[in-house]
Formats: C-alpha cells, structure tokens, sequence
C-alpha cells in the first residue's frame, strides 16, 4: 500500500515538474501586469488606419492619385479653403474672402501666426507660390484646368491675397477645396513627393513602403494641438487580409472596407462600427474613343445595353451601392435618373452590333486596377458582354501599371476604376484626359456652366451634362461605389467627410481605458513596450527553476552519466536544429538591404545598412554571431519593425503560451474520464459510442474545428467575439473567455489521441496479476483503475503528452491564425509575408528550443516515474 | 459480437477510403464543371439539381472543386509517404541490422528531425522558396521519415531475434541481404498500418498549411484554401466552411478505421 502511495506521490511529483516547464507560477501572473505597466490607466493614442491602396507620391500636385488625399488631406496638408459636409467651401487657411461684383477678383484674408512643420512661415508669398505653381505653363497640375480661369495671384500684404480672373468661374471656390491646391512651402517643395511638408495637425513621420506611413502629432498646429499622439496608414488590398486585420485588432479603421460580403458580420458584432455612406465615386467602365471599334456610338451603345448594372452591384458588392446612368452622384440635388436610358437588353445590343458592322461580334481588353471592386465588377462585366457577343479578355494591374498604361499613355480598350474627384464631370471636356471623348457640344455646355454661379441657371445645365453623356453612351456608367468603414467601437471623435470620403481624426481619440497596442502591432508607439511584459519573464524564470529541480532530481536518482547522455543529446539537438535553420534562412535570394529601402535606394545607404545588419561578413561569422547573441537572449532586430525581436517575442508569448497551457489542460481533463470510462465499460455498448468518439475527434482538422466553433458561438449564438485578444490588462477573464475557442479547437484532437492511448494502456495493465489480487481482495472497478492500472499506464500516456505538446505549438500556429490572436503563429506569418527574415529564424528557433526542452523534461520525468528506466539508467 | 463490429469498421474504412482515391484518379480528366470557371453571377447559390452542393463566392461549382482537391491532397500525401517511406525505411532497417554505433547515430538522427513539426518546416521553406505544393510535400515527407524510421526499426529488431535470421547469420548471409529477404516481408503488414496512418496525417497536413496559404497555390483547388476563403463568409455562407471540412473529416476517419481494421487482421 504504501509502496504505491509513494509511486503515485512520485508520479504526481513528476507531473508536476514536468507541467512547471509550461505553466507559469499564477502568483506573478496575477500581481505583474499592475506593477509592470507605468500608467496603469494609459489609453491608446494612435489610430491605425487601414486603406486599400498605397499612394504612389505624396504630393498631390504630382498625380492624380486619391489616396494621397486619403492620408494627407487634412492631416498634413492644407488649402485656403476646405470642402464643407453640402460640398460648398469653408475657411481654413484662409478666414474670409469677399468677391467682386464682376465675379473677377477674389480677396483672401489668410490666417497669421502659422507655420509649416518644418518652421517655414505660411504667408501671402507661399500661397501665391503655391497657386503661380498651378497656373504656369508647363504645369502638371492634375487638376489644373479647375482653375483655368485663374489669370494672375498678388500679394496684398502678407496676409492678404488676391485672385484675379480672366473670366468668371461659378465653381472657383469648391475647385480650391480640391486636394490639388494644398498650400506647399518653397522649401520643401523637391522633397514633397518623398517627406511631405504642410500645415496641418499632423506631420510626416515615415513612409515604409509596401507597408505603412506614419503620421505624428503637430504640437504647433494653428488650430490647436489634437489629441491623438500619431496616425498610421496600413495598405492592405486584398479581402481576406483586411477582414482578418480588424477582427485581430491590428487596425482601428478601415477606409473604403474592400470585403463587402463580411459587412454583415460586422454589423452584429458590438465591438465594431459600419458605416455606409454615399460618395462621389462613380465606377465607370472606361472606353478609349480612341480605339476603331469604341469611336462608334453604335458600339458603345450596345456595350450599355448589355451591362445588367443591378447584377453587378449584387456580385461584386454584396447589395452595397447605387447603380448610375451618368457620370453624376445620387446624391447631389441636381442628379437625374439616367439608368433606364440603356436597360439591360442582350437581343437590342447585338442588333445594334450588326447594324454598327459587326455581326460576329468583337474582342476587347479589360485592364483592371487592384482594388476589390474593380476586380469583381470586371468578372461579371466580362461575362456580360459575352453573351451579347463581345469577347473581353481580362487582364489585372498593379497601381503603378494602370497609371501608366491607361491613365497616361492610353493604352488600352475598356478600363474600370471609380473617379473620386467630386463633380469631375468637367473630364469629359479635355480632349487628352484617358477616355479620348471629344464632343463640342459637351465643351459648350461646360463653357456654359462656367459663366454662372446661380443654381437656378446651373442645375438645368447640369441636367443636359447628364444627359449628353449618357445620350452619346460615352463611358459605360456602372454604380456609384459606396464608402464602406469599418471601425473600432472604442474610437472616437472622428468626422466622415462624404465629399472626399476621408476621415477627419483632428478630434478623434480613444474611450479611456483602450489598451495600447504592443510594439509588434505599433512599431510607431515605442513608447508602450513592456506593458504587462512583467509576468513573462516571471513565468519564464518559474519555468527555469523547475527545469533546474527536475534536472536535480533526476541525477541524483538516475546517475550523472544518464542525465549526462541526455544533456548532450539536447544541445546536439539543438545545434543541428540551429544550423538547418540558419541555412535555409540564408540561401534566400535577394538582398534584405536593398528590400528594406527601396528599390531605387542610394547605393551608400544600401551599403551602410548592409554593414549594420552583418550581411558584409562571411557567413560563419554571422551564424556564430547569431548563436552569441541567442545565447545572451539577443534575438537580433527585425527588419520591418527595427526593434529588438526579444522584444516582439515577450509580447507575443503572452498569447501563445496561456494559449498552449489552456489547451493542455483541457487535453488532460478530457482525455482522463473517457480514457477511463473507455477502460472500465470495454466490451459493453457504452464502449462502442467512446470508441466512435475518439475516431472523431481524430479525425477533425484542429483549424476546421476553429472555424465550426466561431460559426456557431460567435456568429449564430453571438456568446463570444468572432476573434482577436483583448489583452491580458482588459482582465484574466476577458482574455481567458478570448482563449477558450482556441483552446477547445487545439486540444480536441489531442485529447482523442490521450484517451485512446490511455485507454489502451489501462486495458492492458488490467491484465496483470497485481490487479487480479486486488479484484480477489475485494476492491471495485473504479478504485481498481484510478489507484493500481492509473499510475502504470499513466506512463506512456506521459510519453504521448510530452510529444503533443510540439503538435500543440504547431497546431497553436495554425488556430492563431484561424481565431486572429496576437501570438507566436501570427508573428512568424506576419514577417514572412514581409519577408522579415530575422524574425522568422529567431521566432522558429525558439519554438524548436521549447519542443525539444520540453521533450528532455518528459523524457526525465518519464525516467524518474519507471522504476524499471531508473533501474537501467543506474545500472548502464 | 466485437469481432463483427471491428469487420464493418474495416470494411467501412476499405470503402471510404477506395471510394475518395478514385474520385480524386477521376477528378484529373473530368469533373461535372471546370472548377476553375469563375461566374459571378451565380454565386454561393444553395444545392439544387444544377450544383449538387452549391457554388462558392465566384460562381465556382463546389462539387467539382471538392473533387480537384481530393487531386491536391491525395497528390501530396502519397508523395509524403513516399519520401518517408522511402528515407524512413532503409533507415530503420539498417539500424535494426547494424551494430550499436550505427543503431544510436540513426536514432539520435531521428530525433533531431522529430524536433522539426512539420508545420515550423514548411513555415521555413515557404520563407526561402515562396509556397508552393512542393514546399507541402517536403516538409510533410520529412516529418515521415523519422517515424517510418522508429517503427520499422523497433519491428525490424523483433524479427532479427527470430531463428531463421540468426541461421542466415551464422550462415554467412550479409545483414543487408537478410534484411531484404526476410525481415522486411514480415514487416510489411504492420508497416502498412503506419503508412496508411501516415497517409490519413499528410491529409490533415496538407490541409493544414493550404489553408494557410502555404500549400497548393490558387488557382489550383484545395479544401484546405476553400476552407481559408470560406472565413470571411461564414455569415452569409456557411455551408462553404462546413463542406470541405466535411470532407476531410470523412476521407481521414475511413483512413484512420481502414489503419484500424488492418491492425486488427494483423492482429487476430
């Protein structure tokens, strides 16, 4: 009895230690987070935006690009005037005007005392600058024709400024709204393009590109300094990768949302705000009147007749959206309902092919831009045409390449794109702009609109605008695009401007108590680093001190040479594992210096960041380096962060490791009552249903079980978030609730895999004499199997968990994926994808060093619980 | 009783398991629609005589992309198998056959790789050579290698114990020889029960890291990556994040009872 006491004793012991090497000590958990964080109350102040596409130059008087307005316009830069929320203008740089009665002079009183944030005085001189800048010969002003009318600037004073005109121009003060005419400084004005300089509430801080540009505070904005501490852009095109962005919490708010079909979900979850608003953005189906068979209005006609509009707005966004029949927003007052000029009719399109000469229909190239909209609008616009007898061939551009080839050198058939400009209809009277339509009457007209600013007069005019175009079928007019946003609930003070569709964040922060991010989420908040980081280090050095009892223990009962042996094994173990990483890392092509900074870097700076990331010594030396600095717990510095990867590391364990732990106790605690019930109801019905059970649960993908588990617990019985972490400083409970799917998910598999093992172990043990005595003495089943065929069966069960625990990292790679939580998985995942080498030899090599350390402690504890291993071990 | 209900287990298992593999022999010259013919038009519609299960968000039909993927996994878990088979079995036969040194170097060898999960290998190799079906193979038929390696080896040794083989010894009869002619006929049937049970693993795997973005690249189907796109969608569609789950479920639990009833033939 007592001999088995203490077999158990030492059994539990072994468990015990063995299961130190996992969890951390719940003490430190518990008081570090407090002591750990300077600010217990400190409230995120930065916004992570994300936008889908990543502007080309960063002044706006270079391109015609809309997403430089989407990250500066008024943020960084500003105009005299601003668009106000009905379109018309309103003061900013400028505080008042007065025009004259002749509509030929205009006279700005600009605002004093304001400076651009590199110190250089906003005055008269600048602003006349800024505007000489768009009137001159030889401008390339995307917008220049706005101000056409614009004859000469004066300086008045140097806060007054005055416009003279050489005709009238109804629409002088909305163009000066336009994004175009912000006021840029003299001297800034040949690096505007790289570091923009302005006036606004924020400055440029840094633009990463691919990636993200980051905006900082202005402390001396004119109009008073904004709460927010910075502003950071993320680009991110794809669907999937934007959903997944903000279910993880690693954006606060997304603009122009490029995944309509998970806008519902969105709409139900109480953490998130939608936000469906008009815009001026008509998506239009581009045709080059240049090209033979698009110059014919009979062709072009059949186009519109065989576009299903309403079809396409349902394919391509969900519902979202306002099909159009000109190149006009619903929105405005002066809109006319064109749609039901060309309704969707097959026979009438390909009547009016045969009689424009083409019986057999023709073949045409569609050239789509990246975002979403484009891409899935071209999909169903392609098999439209097809069945009217128009062959379209698709082909997919970067940015970069449609600016190029469509927007600029006209080369192309039909081309979608959404034309965000507000009230741009005046594109269809430039005879160079990418459409090539060239039509007096339409020129007459704008001519026309010009002479007036009275809506009386001007809201006719803009009706016949509406309808030459649709009359004369210039573009094909697909859907007005909705301005789709997503954002964090705890945002707020955020204004929507539906003329530009930006997002104001002057008055925008955080609900007090939002935690801030951590460094690896926000490499731009620094300053937040080691919030909460106190406990794991706590946990780690808990763990070190098992391992270091474990290790006592074991060689004093199983002999110097065993645990010798072993020790050896482990650190082969992990040079090898070290070396195969570190190669495979190496033999990748491409320069990561020349990846960090551009493709068109200075060959010096190249160099000098090359000799800074030790890529300019051989590569013995930096592998004997890397292990130097593994050895000191210097992981090396990321090359998309530049910070330290210890740093990364310590906040993303903070999800991985609760993660692995949650998920190994759920194992056990599963797998121990139906392991036993398995054994003691063998050759019963009872059994066959067990059996049944774990045959499932092995056969259940881990990830697939995720999903299932999100689709009924968040998203039909909505007890739980679809995803994403809290933080550990939202609470242990909010952050356990956040782990609980997750876990579940890892350890189902896992726990059928210990039920039947142990189940098998116990029926075995069950066959032995020891255990006929005990049956012969009197003792039930159930004490039968918990005290006597328990503890020897529990030791290959051991074995089995000491393996699981690699399959549970990995696995824990794959569910932090599918749930979006800030570990370990997603780390790694992160910087491949940005090809951050660095981080992904580092992050896989400690993941390697936890499986393998694990594996020697079972290993040992396993020794230490047989006493036939401990038997051997002493005597070999 | 038990021996009836360990039959229909095995039968059961013969049957799923024939039936997927000959879906996915079909499935390479034809399917009910191309599984790569996008229509937006008509997209995520529910089962009906058309689609038997549906289409997905691009119009695609669902069962013709099911059978494409049953291609893409079986493709790349048979090709696993063969890398551990073929890396993992000599190995355990050789360290059955050679004296210690050699036994120790193979096994501490083995352990080495079981450091690697496949996962964390596959994560490596996509960071070098980009993702990629190959990449899947690799890393999950490393991964093989050291089990196939441990199992033959231990049933290996049992065999070497036996009469006939110390005969061939003394004899004079090469270990290599011996180990060809003798040992690995008898073990063949429980390395069956292994590479059937390595097989069902690589299915899962593939899956895994398809889903992942890290296997069988689009446009190639795989149940792995309809499961990735069906995330997004699980509000609107969740049929498409159930289906291909399913699936894997039925493929792997007749592999898993086809390994199970083998055993127990073995075993009876």
């Amino acid at each position: 009895m007592r001999a088995i006491a203490a077999a158990n004793l030492r059994l539990l012991m072994s468990l015990l230690l063995a299961s130190s090497s996992i969890l951390p000590t719940t003490p430190a958990a518990a008081d570090a987070p407090v002591a750990a964080t300077a600010a217990p109350t400190a409230t995120r102040d930065r916004v992570i935006v994300g936008l889908q596409l990543e502007p080309p130059t960063l002044d706006p008087t270079e391109s015609p690009a809309a997403a430089i307005s989407e990250v500066l316009y008024g943020s960084v830069y500003e105009g005299l005037v601003r668009f106000a929320p009905d379109g018309g203008a309103q003061a900013s740089l400028a505080e008042s005007w007065d025009v004259s009665p002749d509509g030929l002079t205009y006279l700005f009183r600009l605002r004093k005392g304001v400076r651009f944030s590199d110190g250089t005085p906003f005055d008269a001189e600048t602003a006349k600058f800024t505007l000489d800048r768009v009137i001159a010969p030889g401008s390339i002003n995307p917008q220049r024709t706005r101000l056409a009318a614009l004859a000469a600037v004066d300086v008045v004073d140097d806060h007054t400024l005055r416009l003279r005109l050489a005709r009238r121009s109804g629409g002088l003060l909305q163009s000066l709204a336009g994004s175009a005419f912000v006021m840029l400084s003299p001297s800034s004005i040949a690096t505007d393009g790289q570091r923009p300089v302005g006036t606004g509430p924020f400055r440029f801080a840094a633009w990463r590109r691919g990636d993200s540009i980051e905006l900082s505070r202005n402390p001396a904005y004119w109009g008073g300094a904004v709460q927010l501490a910075g502003l950071s852009f993320r680009f991110i095109a794809d669907p999937t990768a934007a959903y997944a962005a903000l279910m993880a919490g690693d954006i606060d708010l997304f603009s122009n949302y490029p995944a309509p079909e998970s806008f519902a979900q969105f709409a139900h979850d109480s953490r998130f705000v939608v936000f469906v608003g008009p815009s001026e953005k008509e998506t239009v189906l581009g045709l080059n009147h240049r090209r033979a068979p698009l110059a014919n209005l009979l062709v072009r006609r059949a186009i519109s007749l065989a576009l299903d509009r309403r079809a396409i707005v349902d394919g391509a966004m969900f519902g979202l959206g306002t099909p159009i029949g000109s190149h006009f927003p619903p929105t405005n007052p002066a809109y006319v309902d064109l749609t039901g000029r060309y309704p969707h009719d097959v026979t009438a399109a390909k009547a009016l092919l045969k009689k424009a000469g083409y019986p057999d229909g023709l073949s045409l190239i569609l050239k789509l831009p990246p975002p979403a909209y484009a891409r899935r609008s071209g999909e169903i616009v392609a098999a439209q045409l097809a069945q009217a007898g128009i062959r379209v061939t698709l082909q997919d551009l970067e940015w970069a390449q449609w600016l190029d080839e469509v927007f600029t050198r006209h080369d192309f058939d039909m081309s979608i794109v959404a034309h965000a400009e507000p009230l741009d209809y005046d594109i269809y009277g430039r005879d160079d702009y990418y459409f090539g339509y060239v039509s007096a009457e339409f020129k007459a007209l704008l001519a026309a609109l010009e002479q007036t600013a009275d809506p009386g007069q001007r809201i006719p005019l803009l009706h016949a605008v509406q309808e030459k175009l649709a009359d004369d079928a210039v573009n094909g007019f697909l859907f007005q695009l909705p301005w789709l946003c997503v954002w964090d609930a705890r945002l707020q003070g955020q204004v929507l401007d539906g003329v530009l569709d930006i997002v104001d964040f002057s008055r925008a922060h955080f609900v007090p108590g939002t935690p801030p991010r951590g460094v690896a989420a926000d490499p731009g908040a620094l300053g937040d680093a080691g919030a909460g980081s106190g406990w794991v280090v706590d946990g780690a050095i808990a763990c070190l001190l098992g391992v270091v009892g474990l290790v006592v223990l074991a060689g004093r009962r199983l002999g110097i040479s065993y645990l010798g042996g072993r020790l050896l094994m482990l650190l082969l173990t992990l040079a090898f594992a070290s070396l195969v990483v570190f190669t495979l890392v190496q033999i990748v092509p491409g320069d990561p210096a020349h990846f960090m900074l551009g493709l068109q870097a200075d060959p010096q700076a190249v160099a000098i960041l090359r000799h800074r990331l030790g890529l300019d010594t051989t590569v013995w030396q930096r592998y004997l380096d890397w292990i130097a600095g593994l050895a000191h717990g210097d992981f090396g510095t990321s090359y998309t962060y530049r910070i330290p990867v210890g740093a990364l590391l310590v906040e993303r364990l903070q999800v991985s490791v609760p993660l692995a732990a949650y998920a190994l106790m759920l194992t056990i605690f599963a797998a121990l009552p139906i392991g036993l019930a398995g054994a003691a109801s063998r050759g019963r019905p009872g059994s066959a249903l067990l059996s049944g059970l774990t045959q499932l649960g092995l056969a259940i993908p881990n990830f697939w079980l995720g999903l299932l588990l999100i689709l009924v617990f968040a998203i039909d019985l909505r007890w739980i978030a679809a995803g994403g972490f809290p933080g550990w400083q939202s609470g242990l409970w909010a952050g356990l609730k956040a782990l609980t799917l997750p876990a579940i998910a890892l350890a189902t598999p896992q726990a059928a895999v210990l039920a039947r093992v142990l189940q098998g172990a116990l029926v075995d043990s069950l066959h032995e004499d020891y255990i006929r005595t005990a049956r012969a003495q009197g003792s039930g089943e159930w004490r039968i199997l918990w005290r006597h065929a328990l503890p020897n069966a529990a030791i290959p069960a051991l074995t089995i968990l000491g393996m699981q625990f690699s399959f549970l990292l990995a696995g824990g790679v794959i569910i932090e994926n599918v749930f979006f939580l800030p570990g370990i998985g997603r780390l790694v995942f992160q910087a491949i994808a940005q090809r951050d080498l660095i981080v992904v030899q580092s992050v896989v090599m400690v993941l390697i060093f936890t499986v393998v350390a694990v594996t020697f402690c079972v290993d040992i504890a396993y020794a230490l619980a047989d006493p036939r291993i401990r038997a051997r071990a002493r005597g070999s | 009783m038990k021996i009836a209900r360990r039959r229909i287990g095995f039968l059961a298992g013969v049957v799923i398991t024939t039936l997927f593999i000959a879906i996915a022999a079909l499935a390479i010259v034809w399917t009910p629609y191309d599984p790569a013919a996008i229509a937006i038009v008509h997209k995520l519609q529910p089962p009906s005589a058309l689609h038997w299960l549906g289409t997905d968000q691009l119009g695609r039909d669902e069962l013709s992309l099911l059978m494409a993927g049953a291609k893409a996994s079986v493709g790349v878990a048979f090709l696993a198998v063969l890398i551990g088979a073929g890396c993992g079995i000599p190995l355990g036969l050789l360290a059955a056959a050679r004296p210690r040194t050699i036994d120790e170097l193979v096994m501490r060898g083995n352990d080495l790789l079981f450091a690697f999960p496949s996962l964390l290998l596959a994560i490596l190799l996509t960071a070098v050579l980009g993702p990629g079906a190959w990449v899947a193979v690799v890393a999950i038929g490393v991964f093989n290698i050291p089990v196939l390696a441990r199992v033959t080896r231990a049933a290996a040794l049992r065999i070497w114990t036996l009469d006939y083989c110390l005969a061939a010894r003394a004899a004079g009869k090469g270990a290599a020889l011996i180990s060809w002619e003798h040992v690995l006929p008898n073990i063949l049937p429980i390395l069956a029960v292994q590479l059937t049970i390595q097989f069902s693993l690589g299915i899962v795997a593939e899956a895994g890291l398809s889903y992942l973005g890290l296997g069988v690249q689009p446009p190639a189907p795989s149940w792995g990556h309809m499961l990735g796109d069906a995330q997004t969608l699980t509000a609107i569609a969740p049929s498409l994040a159930v289906i291909p789950g399913a699936t894997i479920v039925c493929f792997v639990l007749g592999l898993n009872l086809l390994g199970g009833g083998l055993r127990a033939r073995r075993a009876a």
